[in-house]
C-alpha cells in the first residue's frame, strides 16, 4: 500500500531522513516509534506530498504519489500532531466541513459524519465548540475529523499527546475497531507501550533513520538482553552482586534503593539462581519481578540512549 | 462541497470573536465618537447675528432712515444682528462690559459712533457695516442736492446689494465632517485584511494545521481558495452595509443622494483590504500576531492619511507628496466618497476604483503566485 525507497530529506544542513525505507501492507496497524525529532512527522509528510524532499520515490495505492494525485489522496484520511479543527464551527459542523472535502454530496455524507460522531464518543458534544472540549474529547474530534469519509489508509500523527488515560484508552480501541473494518494504519508516536499494544508491525527510527523493522517478537529478538529480573532485596553487599553478575546467563545487574535489578541473556533463566545466591549470602529478600524485554530496551541497546530522552 | 466550504467559512468568519471585535463593534464605537465630537463642528462655522446697542437718544428716533437700515438688518433669519434698545448710553455700556453686547451705537451729530471693547471678527465686521451706511448716506445726500430730481433712480442704484452671484461648486452643501466618516469607512475596508489572513492561514498547510487537512483533500486548490475568499468577502460586505446603514439611518451622516456607488466604493475597498490581507499572510512566515499587527497597523496609517485623525491632512499630503496620496488605499477609497458627495461627474470616481481594483490585482497575483505551492520546504 505505501512504498517509499531512499527517501532524503534535508533542513539545511541537518538530514532529518537519511535513506530512508518503508513497506506498509494492506490492512495492518505499522506503527513508526521514535523520540522527537527522529523523522516520523517528517517521514509522514513527505508521504502525503506535503514536503518536498530531496531524493527517493514514494508510492501510494501501486502509483507516485504527487499534490495532484487527487485519486490516492481520496482514499487517504490524516489526523495531524496539532488539533486542527476550525474553534468557530461546533463538533458537528468541523466533521461535516471536512467530511465534505471528500464526500460531496450532503445526503451521502449526513450518515457518515453521525457514524464518525458515535465512533469517537462525541454524540453528547455534537453541538458543543471545541474551547468547551477537554483536552481528550478535543483529540477525539482531531481524530473523527480525518475519518468521517472512511478512508482505505488513514495517518495518525501522535494522537495521544497530552491525552488522559480513559481517552488513551479510547483512542487506542477505535483505533484498533478501524483496523479491524479493513482500514490500514499508519501510527506514529513515542510512547512505546502504545505501540506495542497496537501495532502489527514497528520501525523504529532514530536521526531520519530506520534502525529495525518487523513485529514486537522480531524486535526484541534482535538484542542480546533477555528476560528482565527485580528483586527487592535489603542490603545487598557489594561481594554477592559481583557475583550475580558473573553468573553464566546475567547480561548485567545493578542495585539500587533497595532493588537488585538484573538483565538476562537471551533465552536464559537465571532467577532460581539468583534467588540461591541471595539466600546463601543471608540476605533477605522480598517480592521477585520478571517481565519480557520492551522496545525501549531494543532501542537501548542499538543507540546506546533511552527511547525518552 | 463548494457550497459547504462557502457557507462554514462564512459561519467562522462570523463566529470569530476578533473579528467581530476589529470589524464590527470597533467601527460602530468610532462612528459613534466621530458623531458625538464633530455634531457641533458644523453650525460653529455658520455665523451667529451680533448682539449689538442701540441708544434710543432723540436723534436716533427722529433718523427713521438710520432705525429703517438697522431693523431690515437685524431680522432674526436674514439679519446678522441682533439689536438691543438701551435710553441712555450709560446702560449700553453696562450691557457691553457685562459682555451682554459686541459693541453700541450711539447718534451724534448725525453720525453713528460705534463703541466697543474688543477688535475681533464681530467688531470689524459692525464697522464695516456702519461705514457703508456713511458712506451710502453721504452719497444720496449729494446726488439730492447736486439736483437729481428722481430719488427712485437713486435707490435703485442700491437695490443691487451686490454684483456677484453665489453659487455652490458642489452638489451637496460643504460639510467639515463626512470626510472623517468617510476615511473610517475606508479604514474598515482596509480592516478586510483580517479575513484574508484566516483565508490564506486556512489553506496554507505551513500555516496552520487545518491548511495540512484541506491540503491532503482531493479537493483542487483554485476553487477553494475561491469559494472561501468569496464567502470572506461576503462577510466583510456584509459588515460594512451593517456599518453604512448604522451612519445613514442612525447617525443620518450624508453621503450624497445615490448610495449604490458608495456600496460599489465599499466593494472595491472590501476586495482590496482582502487581497492585502492575503498577501500579508502569504508572503510572509512571520507569527500570526505579527501579521495582524502589520494589518492593524496599514490601516490605520493609511486612514490618518486619508484624514481619519486629523481634518485637511489628506489634502497636505496629496498636494506636498502627491505620489503617497494616490498610493494610499484609504486615501483613494475615501476620495470616492468625497468625489460622489461633491461632483456631478465621474471621472475623479472612476479613476479611484481603477487604482484600488489595480493595487487588489497586483496583491491577489502575488499571493496567487505564493498559493499555487502545494509543496513546502517545511512546515
Amino acid at each position: 500500500m505505501i512504498h517509499v525507497e531512499n527517501l532524503v530529506k534535508r533542513y539545511g544542513k541537518l538530514v532529518a531522513l537519511d535513506h530512508f525505507n518503508l513497506d506498509v501492507k494492506d490492512g495492518e496497524i505499522f506503527g513508526l516509534l521514535g523520540p522527537n525529532g527522529s523523522g516520523k512527522t517528517t517521514a509522514i509528510n513527505c508521504i502525503l506530498s506535503l514536503l518536498t524532499y530531496d531524493k527517493g520515490e514514494i508510492t501510494l495505492f501501486g502509483k507516485p504519489m504527487s499534490p495532484t494525485n487527487y485519486e490516492s489522496k481520496r482514499k487517504i484520511g490524516v489526523v495531524p500532531q496539532n488539533v486542527a479543527v476550525f474553534n468557530e464551527l461546533t463538533v458537528y459542523e468541523n466533521i461535516d466541513y471536512f467530511c465534505s472535502l471528500y464526500v460531496p454530496d450532503k445526503a451521502k455524507r449526513k450518515p457518515l459524519v453521525e457514524e464518525a460522531i458515535a465512533f469517537a464518543g462525541l454524540s453528547d458534544y455534537r453541538k458543543f465548540l471545541p474551547k468547551k472540549l477537554s483536552g481528550g474529547l478535543l483529540r477525539r474530534l482531531n481524530i473523527a475529523c480525518g475519518i468521517a469519509h472512511k478512508p482505505d489508509l488513514i495517518f495518525l500523527d501522535e494522537p495521544t499527546v497530552a491525552v488522559d488515560p480513559q481517552s488513551r484508552n479510547n483512542i487506542l480501541e477505535g483505533i484498533k475497531a478501524l483496523n479491524a473494518s479493513g482500514t490500514t494504519v499508519v501510527y506514529t508516536s513515542h510512547y512505546m507501550e502504545e505501540v506495542e499494544q497496537l501495532c502489527s508491525r514497528i520501525m523504529i527510527m532514530d536521526k531520519g533513520r530506520a534502525i529495525a523493522t518487523g513485529t514486537k517478537e522480531e524486535l526484541t529478538a534482535l538484542i542480546h538482553t533477555g528476560e528482565k529480573l527485580t528483586v527487592e532485596a535489603d542490603g545487598l553487599p557489594l561481594s554477592v552482586l559481583e557475583q550475580i553478575r558473573n553468573l553464566p546467563d546475567v547480561l548485567r545487574a545493578d542495585y539500587a534503593e533497595g532493588h537488585l535489578k538484573a538483565d538476562c541473556k537471551g533465552y536464559g533463566h537465571p532467577v532460581i539462581d539468583v534467588l540461591d545466591l541471595l539466600r546463601q549470602s543471608g540476605v533477605h529478600f522480598g517480592q521477585v519481578y520478571s517481565e519480557p524485554p520492551t522496545l525501549n530496551d531494543v532501542f537501548l541497546e542499538i543507540t546506546g540512549k533511552q527511547l525518552r530522552d | 462541497m463548494l457550497a459547504n466550504i462557502y457557507w462554514k467559512r462564512i459561519l467562522v468568519a462570523v463566529r470569530n470573536r476578533g473579528t467581530l471585535i476589529w470589524t464590527w463593534i470597533f467601527p460602530l464605537m468610532m462612528a459613534t465618537l466621530f458623531y458625538f465630537a464633530f455634531s457641533g463642528l458644523n453650525e460653529a462655522e455658520l455665523l451667529k447675528n451680533i448682539p449689538v446697542g442701540i441708544v434710543t437718544s432723540d436723534e436716533y428716533k427722529n433718523d427713521t432712515a438710520f432705525q429703517t437700515t438697522l431693523t431690515s438688518v437685524s431680522d432674526p433669519e436674514e439679519g446678522f444682528l441682533s439689536l438691543t434698545e438701551y435710553d441712555t448710553e450709560e446702560a449700553a455700556k453696562e450691557a457691553l462690559k457685562g459682555g451682554e453686547i459686541e459693541g453700541f451705537i450711539h447718534l451724534e451729530n448725525g453720525s453713528p459712533n460705534l463703541s466697543v471693547t474688543k477688535n475681533e471678527l464681530n467688531q470689524t465686521i459692525l464697522k464695516s457695516f456702519l461705514d457703508q451706511y456713511v458712506q451710502m448716506k453721504h452719497t444720496v445726500v449729494s446726488l439730492i442736492e447736486e439736483g437729481v430730481a428722481d430719488v427712485s433712480q437713486i435707490l435703485s442704484l442700491f437695490e443691487t446689494e451686490s454684483w456677484t452671484e453665489a453659487l455652490s461648486l458642489s452638489k451637496n452643501p460643504p460639510s467639515e465632517t463626512v470626510s472623517y466618516f468617510f476615511a473610517l469607512l475606508a479604514m474598515v475596508c482596509l480592516y478586510g485584511g483580517f479575513q484574508g489572513l484566516d483565508s490564506v492561514s486556512y489553506l496554507q498547510a505551513n500555516l496552520s494545521s487545518m491548511g495540512i487537512r484541506r491540503t491532503i483533500s482531493p479537493v483542487k486548490r483554485f476553487p477553494m481558495v475561491v469559494f472561501d475568499l468569496l464567502a470572506a468577502l461576503t462577510v466583510h460586505m456584509a459588515c460594512l452595509l451593517f456599518l453604512l446603514a448604522y451612519l445613514v439611518f442612525i447617525l443620518d451622516v450624508d453621503f450624497g443622494a445615490n448610495l449604490l456607488p458608495v456600496i460599489v466604493t465599499c466593494l472595491f475597498g472590501s476586495f482590496l483590504g482582502l487581497s492585502f490581507g492575503a498577501f500579508v499572510t502569504a508572503v510572509s512566515r512571520a507569527k500570526e500576531g505579527m501579521k495582524v499587527a502589520v494589518i492593524i497597523t496599514v490601516s490605520l496609517t493609511c486612514s490618518f492619511g486619508a484624514g481619519m485623525m486629523v481634518s485637511g491632512i489628506n489634502y497636505k499630503i496629496a498636494q506636498t507628496i502627491p505620489l503617497l496620496s494616490w498610493l494610499n488605499p484609504a486615501a483613494r477609497i475615501s476620495d470616492a466618497l468625497y468625489c460622489l458627495y461633491y461632483y456631478d461627474g465621474y471621472s475623479q470616481y472612476f479613476l479611484n476604483l481603477g487604482i484600488l481594483a489595480v493595487m487588489a490585482l497586483v496583491f491577489s497575483i502575488i499571493t496567487a503566485f505564493f498559493l499555487r505551492r502545494q509543496r513546502y520546504e517545511s512546515i
